[in-house]
């Protein structure tokens, strides 16, 4: 059930006796640029930390430990080329909690999303300077996960210099420097002011008096033009390739393809098929070959951005097979474009993506970004999905197959 | 089928234990659409010392059979039982702990053949030594994975620490050597002794009927006879169960950035049943939130003096045959942290003292975290720990920790922290 609650301010309501908690979730999205990543993960950072009537974590903390432990946190993401700040909320239900939590919550979300710490226009400085620093340790903590380390340093590969989405959704520690307890306000105010602003609430609720209790919070109307979160960048004229060294026990290699295919566009159904086919399941070429039968690595999986454009595979490998690694690798890929796979291993793909997406209904968390993208891209319902992943033929796999373009390729090795 | 309900949670579960040992419980949750399986039996990777199935003499198998066995009972002479889930449209995994291995598919359709799948390729041993050699490959890059990973060589090492002659110190895989020793006839042995049906037990919760399900499973056990039952005979024995042989310290350097720092707290109580044991974990974990929980003044102390950040945890884990908990975080002063969570251990009196106005707080939001988890049928049926809780599922876990109170801490602080059982371990970035 959808209402306008100002103009660029949504409401989703999705009532369903299925789970013992409500969810609510609240993006705030803009366009993301080279600066405004780092700057709105620092904010939603502070805004989750403390409020005028909770002026410490541990006054909040307090609040929603009363509240049944009720989850209320802010974070991050990015839906293609678009940067969204997300309020989540989870709590048991009024039925159990035998209270009225929904307003509760609501209230508290009141207080973090238009109370912050803020006086005479700056944060408050102890909170500002520690959840500065911190924002700093967790992204530099975050690159000790070699994996993470290696894809990003694909991405680092992939992306042109000047591509707004070489800086990770999460931003970046150089940027920290520019940002102090002043300027974050304008940020703030940007963000609560100008962002377009979806609400999802998900549970056992009325939708009436949801309307009525999201209703009391002051968002104000806003002008938002369409969002186009679809990325697409020129090829290069030929691959970018890196090695590195560093003393890890096991190497990654990492590859990047551009594959032209959209989120619902004509050739999104047939590129999920041929991804899992790839190495997006446990019954693609990927796995059936480079791990099961020539035993050379422990994960070799690919992944498709369906909003980037982007086809990814990480593998974590011995240094000495990195180039038979890459051979077998787009032997695999040569053998989709040729058709070379058999109709038990498609069907085998298609059941698992069917199965995936009817287990998807009973994850909360996934019912809500799905509803997300539909608000967003102001699409109709989604239907008949499974039958659209059944419809793609050997055929469609081979002609996606063949719009793959080798890009980048990185490998992370501990040997010199 | 013995059947119990429980009202506050509209949730009704079905036992019934099959003629042939084996335990079957069925959690059927409305207008879901996934049903979730899992087939466990009661062998993880500190299980390497025991007299097998109608043997007299003990063995010692090598680190990483539990886990290697995992690996190949997806495999047969003809097919992979992976594929099979594959070919009905199932999800399927496994995974090995120090003292459990489980088998599990999670399905939106075909319930009843992906039930046979399960039951038949975890009831249908093959192993052969060409494919126990190609397992040796996968299994090694695994480990050397894991190799890699600070925050797992943080945590093993900490485990060392607490456990320096007890097979919890060893990785759960192994290692590159000891799987290198692994043949056939080893699997066979340990596969013969621990997977009996009397040994293992089959969750099964989502989109079900109890009846119907119960009886494909009847069906199935019955058209197969097992070997007579034998009790595991498992000769694991603590080196020293009063814990005085826990090293104090260790620390280890990495390729990272950020130091890690990990403070480790050995338990020696020992618990008359499961029941027990549920009680005590629960009580430990209430007595942690309130020592440490982000409702506490330690912790907005030691945030606020960057002792520790947002990386900060905490966790008990209650296995069978040992008990411990564990605090970490990335932190520039890694010293000053291990100072401080000691400090306020052997404080834990006067801060439980101190806690009388947030204790309700706390226990409600312990009990919001479980409801949370009635949600989720791969947390219900992971969640289930067999014996070692005497049965106990998650809406009586709910209904335990319901029971206890803030005078049950003192009692449980005072057996759960003992000098001799603390210990230290750091993983530091190579150029400090």
């Amino acid at each position: 059930m959808h209402f306008d609650l100002a103009s660029g301010v949504g409401l989703h309501v999705i009532p369903t006796q299925q789970f013992k908690m409500t969810h609510v979730l609240i993006t705030f999205t803009t366009p993301q640029t080279r600066d405004n990543a780092t700057a709105r993960n620092l904010l939603a950072n502070l805004l989750e930390t403390s409020t005028h009537r909770y002026p410490t974590q541990t006054a909040l903390a307090r609040q929603l430990a009363n509240l049944y432990g009720a989850y209320v946190g802010m974070g991050v993401g990015r839906v293609g080329s678009l940067h969204t700040v997300r309020l989540r909320a989870s709590f048991v239900n009024d039925q159990i909690a035998g209270t009225n939590l929904f307003d509760q919550v609501v209230d508290l979300i009141n207080e973090i999303l238009f109370h912050p710490l803020i006086d005479d226009n700056e944060f408050d400085g102890p909170t500002f300077r520690i959840q500065a620093h911190n924002l700093e340790q967790t992204i530099t903590a975050l690159y000790d996960d070699k994996q993470f380390y290696a894809n990003r340093q694909l991405m680092n590969l992939y992306y042109p210099d000047d591509s707004i989405m070489r800086v990770p959704s999460f931003g970046q520690v150089a940027d920290l420097t520019k940002l102090t307890a002043q300027n974050l306000v304008k940020v703030y105010q940007d963000m609560i002011e100008h962002d377009r602003v979806d609400i999802f609430v998900l549970g056992d609720v009325d939708p009436t008096t949801v309307k009525e209790a999201l209703g009391q919070l002051p968002f104000t109307p806003r002008q938002v033009g369409t969002m186009r979160p679809f990325y697409q960048q020129a090829l290069y004229p030929t691959i970018q390739r890196q090695v590195e060294h560093q003393p890890v026990v096991q190497a990654k290699l990492n590859l990047g393809y551009q594959l032209p295919v959209y989120y619902q566009d004509d050739n999104y159904y047939a590129g999920l098929v041929f991804n899992g086919l790839f190495g997006g399941t446990p019954y693609s070429k990927l796995f059936t070959n480079v791990r099961e039968k020539a035993s050379l690595a422990y994960y070799a999986t690919s992944r498709l951005l369906p909003f980037t454009g982007f086809l990814g595979i990480q593998t974590g490998i011995q240094a000495g097979d990195a180039k038979w690694v890459e051979d077998l690798i787009a032997q695999q890929l040569e053998e989709l474009c040729a058709g070379k796979f058999s109709a038990g291993q498609l069907a085998e793909v298609q059941d698992s993506l069917v199965n995936q997406y009817r287990a998807s209904h009973d994850l909360a968390n996934n019912l809500l970004g799905r509803e997300l993208l539909r608000a967003l891209l102001n699409l109709p319902p989604e239907t008949a999905v499974t039958e659209k992943i059944n419809a793609v033929t050997a055929a469609d796999v081979s002609r996606v197959a063949k719009m793959v373009k080798m890009q980048a390729i990185y490998l992370l090795s501990g040997e010199k | 089928m013995d059947r119990q309900t429980y009202q506050e949670f509209n949730r009704t579960i079905y036992r019934q234990r099959l003629a042939n040992g084996l335990l079957v419980q069925l959690l059927p949750m409305p207008g879901f659409q996934k049903t979730y399986a899992t087939f466990s039996t009661d062998f993880g990777s500190i299980d390497n010392h025991f007299i097998p199935y109608h043997e007299q003499e003990p063995v010692r198998v090598p680190d990483g059979v539990a886990h290697f066995l995992e690996h190949k009972m997806f495999e047969k002479a003809d097919h992979d039982a992976f594929d099979l889930f594959g070919k009905l449209g199932a999800d399927s995994n496994a995974y090995t702990s120090f003292t459990q291995t489980s088998y599990l598919f999670s399905t939106t359709s075909h319930l009843h053949e992906n039930l046979d799948v399960l039951l038949d390729f975890v009831q249908d041993p093959y192993f052969t030594t060409q494919t126990v050699q190609k397992e040796q490959g996968i299994i090694g890059q695994e480990i050397k994975m894991y190799d890699d990973d600070a925050d797992w060589r943080l945590y093993l090492g900490l485990i060392g620490n607490l456990y320096p002659h007890d097979p919890m110190r060893i990785d759960i895989a192994g290692t590159v050597e000891s799987i290198s020793k692994i043949t056939p006839e080893i699997l066979m042995q340990s596969y013969r002794t621990f997977y009996q049906p009397e040994n293992m037990n089959l969750f099964i919760v989502g989109n079900l009927d109890p009846d119907e399900t119960l009886a494909w499973i009847e069906q199935n056990q019955n058209a197969k006879t097992f070997l007579p039952a034998e009790t595991p005979r498992r000769l694991f024995e603590l080196n020293d169960p009063t814990a005085h042989d826990v090293i104090p310290f260790r620390s280890l350097t990495m390729n990272i950035a950020r130091p890690k720092v990990m403070v480790g707290l050995r338990g020696i109580k020992k618990f008359a049943d499961g029941r027990e044991r549920l009680r005590y974990k629960l009580a430990v974990d209430l007595l942690l939130d309130v020592l440490f929980d982000d409702t506490s003044d330690n912790y907005l102390r030691l945030y606020n003096n960057e002792i520790l950040d947002d990386s900060f945890g905490y966790s008990f884990e209650m296995q069978r045959g040992f008990h411990f908990a564990y605090f970490s975080s990335n932190t520039d002063q890694m010293e000053r942290f291990a100072d401080e969570i000691v400090a306020i251990l052997e404080s834990a009196d006067k801060q439980i003292d101190a806690a009388r106005t947030r204790f309700n707080g706390i226990k409600r939001a312990e009990l919001g975290r479980l409801i949370g988890l009635l949600d989720s049928p791969e947390a219900i049926a992971n969640r289930y720990a067999g014996r070692l809780f005497d049965g106990a599922n998650l809406m009586d876990e709910i209904q335990t920790l319901n029971s206890i109170n803030l005078e049950d801490l003192y009692q449980v602080a005072k057996e759960f922290i003992t000098p001799q059982g603390i210990s230290v371990y750091q993983v530091v970035p190579q150029h400090q």
